[in-house]
């Protein structure tokens, strides 16, 4: 530990974990390495992506599946300007994303939006825009082989 | 038997930035814990248990309570309990201690909350750790990301300007500048707030909270235990919680503030509250990004929906009007971390022990409304009520 | 305390359910699966449904869950989604305690406080030990002891070391006293240990902080335990178990700013105990108390806490840690889930009617110092 000024002393975190995926995400995973997005359900009527294990509102095991097409509607996003240490480049744009079938909202990259003109760009993308998912070249069971969401005509 | 809960002491600090500020997180700490004792006229040793909030992410410190909490001049043996539920953790804290009060097993509890950001330089990455791990944390988020989905929304559903946004933003600024506690004290202008560096849109750098240093601490004691103290205490009438899903995407609806909306219905039931805007004296809401602020009142139903600004703009949501909001300025001037949350408690219950600073105070306050809100997506709402436990004026 | 209100007796609460995960080494799960095990388990046996529950209290740590506000992973897993919930960083016992104290004061009827531990990690043995220590080295000041290396580890050993040379502790003692308690422990389903060992064996387990071996250390488990608790009227109608609380305590001992943690480790739990006592209305333990499950994390701790208690020194051993408690099974957080649960049934079977029962437990994530200590009182019902 070095000293940086007179009144603070430097301190560091270096914390590495291996968080466990479990069965669930496992699955939602694997699913992502074939291409293929996996939602949930069987607790109530509701559909989960990503999935959980439970429905939190009947608090009963959601135990089926099913593939969604990867298509959806744009609900709502942000453009960020400023990141933060260690995070991606800005600007980039993330969206909540409601997949065809599902009942909460995908949070993913929006990709294809014109960062020239700031004030524009929720027109460039209204509420309810449709797009769709675009995968990535190398995948290994990680959120991001889905490389991004782009506007779907 | 059990006992009611009352608010009969509180404390608070001066604010300033990190960079500012020459008391260390203890020292700040000392101050608020022994503030609140001198405004109860309480002794140290009559103390049963703290209780305490951490974020220890952002803090640097594992459960830095165990310690801190015996630097703090009240003995080596006082039980600590730690609470953390991100953002709200300052609501919860008197809660908890309500509860410990009530049951009868204690009849005086301390409520603490620290400069929880001070030291992290780079808060925004810190709080990306609590952006869902696997799922959604790969995705760039940092607290003021995960707020601007909201602020998105709500722009698109009630047509709203930035010019609006700015208008919340220069009634917080105008309010703080009052407040001798408050750590943004200058007034801006609307084109201050919309010509501001944007963070991530349509928040601009003036429409997010600063990152301040200042330690509260709040007294909760049993009704019964109060009477020997000198201060005049407010009832903690009702008090209550809720929680949204864990995954950003599980929320309905972005444009409103549902899960809070549910729980005033239920906090307002336990509190026999029928009408809030005429109930209510005074309310200090958690808005630590500008749109919040009048999501938060249409959801507690102290306005129409689309309606917030426009209750924002007016003279009756100021000083002196009929229903004066977050006459502290709000996070949106001063936010301490779990100090910041603990804060619209400490300011609610002040008012209604007739003791709040004069430049900011609500004369003869009988009831108020406090809030909090955090987590990511800001998952969690809390809520309380306090009454008067004087005759009215 | 204001005199009147310590002659106030507990409102009793009871333990509608109590259900556990397995407890693993590891768990390939993430931690709000095994939160909703637990939880709805202990639901489902009581017939309650999680809509009836007024408040759920969660006792996990960010640093062991792998992620700041852990709690937001949580909260639904416990029953809270649009509900009364939050989360407490200490031991189970603490939310035990938390949900027993809504119910007593009148505020909800049916509580939940669920304890879950399986840190995210996927190391084993001695790099196991090594990350749980840096965890606990966070949990020290940055100025002064996180710098010389303090960890709940060394605080065992030089608190081992204290009793030896102050206290006419023996080695022999120790690893005597270790060697009971896992071959005690060993016939349990439960246990992490299941072979009988012998001093001789404990003495040349791996060395961890001296003089203790791996073996005097807690038998570290994975997993979670959610306990249900009831009013009385709501109870009579559910399916509950047979153990109603009748006293809690809590207490948290010194930091490194006195040596009270090396001389009187047992001190935040005499606090702890007394508090539960008065509670209960029991005026002399030894006379009352016929049966306790408390936590000692090493063999040179026993003595202290046990004494700390106040029950009586002559109770048989099959009334003092008949589960060989924390050298069998020692689950983290959710440890003070566990001895009760152990308690519970026991009470159950009807062996020491007439008699309350003790549940004690303590966190280590700072080892000796920092003592967080939970008592219950509880009885057959």
């Amino acid at each position: 530990m070095t000293m940086t000024s007179p009144n603070t002393q430097h301190v560091h975190w270096d914390l590495d974990y291996d968080i466990h995926l479990g069965e669930t995400w496992g699955r939602f995973m694997d699913g992502l390495r074939d291409k293929k997005i996996y939602a949930n359900t069987g607790g109530s009527g509701k559909v989960y992506v990503p999935p959980m294990a439970f429905c939190e509102e009947s608090f009963r095991p959601n135990d089926t599946w099913v593939e969604l097409s990867g298509e959806g509607d744009l609900e709502v996003f942000t453009v960020v300007w400023q990141g933060f240490r260690g995070g991606p480049k800005p600007p980039y744009a993330i969206g909540g994303i409601r997949l065809d079938g599902a009942d909460t909202l995908l949070m993913h990259y929006i990709v294809g939006l014109d960062f020239s003109d700031p004030a524009g760009i929720r027109a460039q993308l209204p509420q309810g825009s449709r797009v769709r998912a675009v995968w990535a070249e190398e995948r290994s069971g990680q959120i991001l082989d889905i490389a991004y969401f782009e506007p779907a005509i | 038997m059990a006992y009611q809960a009352v608010v009969a002491g509180v404390g608070i600090t001066e604010a300033t930035s990190p960079r500012k500020q020459t008391h260390s997180f203890v020292e700040l700490c000392q101050q608020a814990a022994h503030a609140a004792l001198e405004h109860a006229g309480a002794s140290p040793d009559s103390l049963d248990a703290i209780v305490v909030g951490d974020i220890d992410g952002f803090e640097g410190t594992v459960l830095g309570a165990k310690f801190q909490t015996r630097q703090l001049g009240l003995g080596s043996d006082i039980p600590v309990i730690v609470v953390n539920t991100g953002g709200t953790t300052g609501g919860n804290l008197m809660q908890v201690a309500a509860r410990m009060v009530r049951s009868g097993t204690h009849s005086r509890v301390l409520c603490l909350g620290g400069p929880t950001f001070f030291g992290a330089q780079d808060l925004q990455a810190a709080i990306n750790t609590n952006s869902p791990m696997i799922v959604e944390q790969p995705l760039g988020m940092g607290g003021f990301h995960m707020g601007a989905f909201a602020a998105s929304a709500y722009q698109a559903r009630y047509d709203i300007k930035l010019e609006d946004f700015a208008a919340v933003v220069v009634a917080d600024h105008t309010k703080a500048s009052k407040n001798p506690f408050a750590h943004l004290r200058y007034t801006v202008t609307i084109d201050d707030v919309v010509n501001g560096t944007p963070l991530s849109s349509p928040l601009t750098q003036p429409m997010v909270c600063p990152v301040s240093t200042s330690a509260c601490a709040m007294l909760v004691t049993s009704r019964q235990s109060a009477q020997t103290l000198r201060t005049s205490p407010a009832l903690i009438k009702a008090v209550g919680t809720s929680g949204d899903p864990y995954l950003g995407g599980g929320k309905g609806d972005f444009a409103a503030m549902e899960n809070l909306a549910i729980l005033a219905r239920r906090v307002y039931a336990m509190a026999d509250i029928r009408d809030p805007y005429n109930d209510f004296d005074v309310v200090e809401v958690f808005a630590p990004y500008a749109h919040m602020q009048p999501m938060q009142l249409e959801a507690l139903q102290l306005c129409e929906a689309g309606k917030g600004i426009e209750f924002i703009r007016s003279a009756e949501s100021h000083r002196g009007g009929s229903l004066p909001v977050n006459l502290s300025g709000g996070p949106k001037c001063t936010n301490a971390g779990v100090a910041g949350e603990l804060a619209p408690y400490i300011y609610v219950a002040w008012q209604i022990m007739g003791d709040a600073p004069e430049e900011i105070r609500v004369e003869n306050a009988q009831r108020g409304l406090a809030h909090g809100t955090g987590g990511t997506f800001f998952q969690f709402e809390n809520l309380a009520v306090f009454e008067s436990t004087t005759e009215s004026r | 305390m204001t005199d009147s209100q310590k002659t106030t007796r507990f409102q009793p609460v009871h333990v509608a359910g109590i259900a556990t995960t397995q407890w693993l080494p590891e768990h390939h799960a993430v931690v709000d699966e095994l939160v909703y095990q637990a939880v709805a388990d202990a639901l489902n046996s009581a017939s309650l449904s999680r809509h009836e529950v007024g408040l759920t209290i969660t006792s996990s740590m960010d640093v062991y869950d792998g992620r700041s506000i852990s709690s937001g992973l949580t909260n639904s897993a416990s029953g809270g989604y649009l509900r009364d919930s939050y989360r407490l960083e200490s031991d189970v016992g603490t939310a035990i305690i938390a949900a027993a104290q809504a119910i007593s004061a009148g505020d909800v009827d049916v509580a939940v406080a669920v304890g879950a531990y399986n840190p995210e990690t996927a190391a084993r043995d001695a790099e196991r030990r090594a990350f749980l220590e840096q965890l606990s080295n966070y949990a020290f000041d940055a100025h002064f002891a996180r710098p010389v290396a303090m960890t709940a580890q060394a605080t065992y050993g030089l608190h081992a070391v204290w009793a030896m040379e102050k206290q006419g502790l023996t080695l022999d003692q120790l690893a005597q006293l270790a060697a009971r308690e896992i071959t005690v422990a060993s016939t349990s389903a439960r246990s992490m240990r299941t072979s009988v060992v012998g001093p001789e064996d404990v003495l040349a387990s791996p060395a961890v902080s001296w003089p203790l071996t791996e073996l005097m250390l807690p038998a570290y488990s994975t997993g979670a335990a959610a306990v249900v608790l009831a009013s009385p009227a709501r109870a009579a109608r559910a399916n509950s178990r047979g153990a109603v609380i009748t006293g809690l305590g809590h207490g948290t001992g010194s930091y490194l700013e006195t040596d009270e943690w090396l001389r009187d480790p047992g001190a935040s739990s005499a606090r702890a105990a007394r508090a539960a006592y008065r509670g209960a209305g029991i005026v002399d333990a030894a006379a009352t108390i016929g049966l306790v499950e408390f936590t000692a994390p090493t063999p040179s701790l026993y003595e202290p806490i046990l004494a700390a208690l106040g029950v009586d020194k002559d109770l048989s051993p099959a009334s003092i840690n008949p589960s060989g408690g924390a050298a069998g099974n020692y689950p983290g957080l959710a440890n003070g889930a566990l001895r009760l649960l152990e308690v519970v049934e026991r009470l159950e079977q009807g062996n020491h009617r007439g008699k309350s029962a003790v549940v004690h437990s303590v966190d280590t994530i700072t080892g000796a110092t920092v003592l967080d200590s939970t008592v219950l009182v509880v009885e057959g019902a």
